[in-house]
């Protein structure tokens, strides 16, 4: 009865084995997929600063002093 | 507060230890004289004098039937309890589903299992009251979701309501880590054939096997194989399971420190890829098509795992997500706790097989454990990116409490090392892993 749980041990750590190393496999292959067809997805969500968009900024931010300032 | 515990613990002990010591001397008198059998009763009503109906209520008891154990008597499910389990047998299980409520409170062992588990049992060995037998509300419980494996099912649907597998797949490797844990599962089923064959306890390999999957460090999965495999070693197997997962903190250490030297456990890990919200969402889905083609036997608990996992992630059903998460996983963890309490009953606990339960449990445990480091250790070695074979300790399920061993263990030896996060993906693989060693003792069995 030993030799046969030794079997079973045998074939149950390699099912679970296999099952994890077949699902890590499966998982880089997935994420190299998404990352090909929906990079969208995977962009950090940086925020925009472009040279306009800061202009509008200091401009708003000197109007509001000036509005403090005179009233 | 410790202190009025302990005062209230004192005083019970007054109150259990003299019922214990009579129900022992009553219990050793009436074997030396048995019982004669009772009359037949009459089915006529017959007018009563007062004084017999003074003594018919002191025989329903609790008092006369834990002082007065009968020879043959059988519970409310058919099967025997001997005089012993009758009388002292009940006063040792109440006195241990005490100490569970202490383990709960004052040391805060999963409490929400230990305390449910407890009061089931105590309320299994109330006497004459029959709670766990056929219309017993606690025995309805049973037959209404152990005996048929759904509350095991359902917890897992609220575990994977619960678990964000993102740490897994941000370092999908680890998972390997996850898998080498098991391996406390199946060096045990070696281990406890191996006593048995030794004449050292009497396990079956379908016990064996059963009890074994408590190295998986995981409830639902204990219960969900018990009720399977051996129904009769449930209790045993799933407070031993439980009692286990709450000592994560004490059993762990000691293995981890002695496998591994302070320069491995200082080792840091690289920061992690960012991980997509597509990407947790087509996971569970990914898993339950693995788990489908290659073993489709565990697919009863995986599938609820994944079904409560992919809820969590599509993110468009928050409602049935919240749901899973808090009021249905709470409530059957009150029924499934209840129900696998009544299996404290003596009958059912007090027998030779619960030593040898708790032990080769706590064996399975460790084991799991070990493996995980060691398969740790390798994986560094072969490994581009370094890997802190402490992180491989939390392979054995027991989320998050394993993963946060592994983090203070890594802490003690250098206090700026935040393993946490990379020790929660082999935890949560070692769901997956232990869900798909069942579905392996399933299809053998």
């Amino acid at each position: 009865m030993i030799i046969e749980a030794i079997k079973y041990m045998f074939l149950g750590m390699g099912i679970v084995f296999l099952f994890l190393y077949l699902m890590v496999v499966v998982l880089e292959w997935q994420h190299k997929l998404l990352l090909k067809y929906f990079p969208e997805h995977f962009e950090e969500e940086k925020p925009k600063s472009d040279r306009r968009e800061r202009l509008k900024k200091v401009a708003a931010i000197t109007a509001a002093l000036h509005h403090m300032r005179n009233s | 507060m410790r202190r009025r515990i302990i005062q209230f613990l004192l005083a019970l002990a007054v109150v259990m230890i003299p019922i214990g010591a009579i129900a022992t001397v009553s219990h050793m008198t009436k074997q030396e004289q048995p019982v004669t059998t009772q009359a037949p009763s009459s089915q006529e009503y017959e007018s009563k004098s007062f004084t017999e109906m003074l003594v018919n209520f002191w025989k329903q008891t609790g008092i006369y039937a834990i002082l007065n154990p009968q020879e043959g008597v059988k519970n409310a499910r058919g099967d025997e309890i001997t005089p012993f389990q009758q009388s002292v047998g009940r006063v040792i299980m109440i006195a241990i589903t005490f100490v569970l409520f202490y383990l709960a409170i004052a040391k805060g062992f999963e409490p929400l299992l230990l305390i449910p588990i407890g009061f089931g049992g105590l309320l299994a060995n109330i006497p004459l009251a029959n709670i766990i037998g056929d219309g017993g509300f606690i025995g309805e419980l049973f037959k209404a979701g152990i005996e048929n494996e759904l509350f095991p099912i359902l917890i897992f649907m609220g575990v994977g309501a619960m678990t964000d597998f993102g740490p897994l797949l941000a370092n999908p490797k680890t998972a390997l880590l996850g898998a080498a844990a098991q391996f406390g599962i199946f060096g045990t089923l070696v281990g406890a054939v191996a006593l048995s064959q030794l004449g050292i306890f009497d396990f079956s390999l379908q016990d064996a096997a059963a009890i074994s999957i408590i190295g998986g460090a995981d409830g639902p999965t204990t219960v969900f194989i018990a009720s399977k495999l051996a129904p009769d070693l449930l209790g045993a197997m799933a407070v031993a399971a439980y009692s286990y997962m709450a000592l994560v903190p004490v059993i762990q250490p000691p293995i981890m420190k002695a496998l591994t030297t302070p320069e491995e456990r200082r080792i840091r890990m690289t920061t992690k890829r960012k991980v997509s919200q597509l990407e947790k969402m087509l996971f569970p889905l990914t898993v339950l098509l693995l788990t489908i083609l290659i073993l489709p036997e565990s697919s009863p608990l995986i599938g609820a795992l994944t079904f409560g996992n992919f809820v969590r992630e599509s993110k468009v059903v928050e409602r049935l997500s919240k749901t899973l998460q808090n009021e249905l996983i709470n409530i059957v963890t009150i029924f499934l706790g209840l129900s696998v309490g009544s299996k404290l009953a003596a009958e059912y606990f007090l027998v030779p097989e619960t030593l040898g339960i708790l032990l080769l449990g706590l064996v399975a445990f460790s084991i799991g454990t070990a493996a995980g480091v060691i398969m740790g250790k390798i994986m560094n070695k072969f490994s581009k990116e370094p890997i802190n074979p402490l992180i491989g300790a939390a392979g054995v399920s027991a989320v998050p409490m394993a993963a946060r061993v592994a983090n203070r263990v890594g802490m003690e030896e250098d206090p700026t090392n935040v393993l946490l996060m990379h020790a929660m993906g082999p935890n949560v693989a070692g769901v997956i892993g232990s869900a798909v060693a069942a579905g392996v003792y399933l299809s053998i069995f």
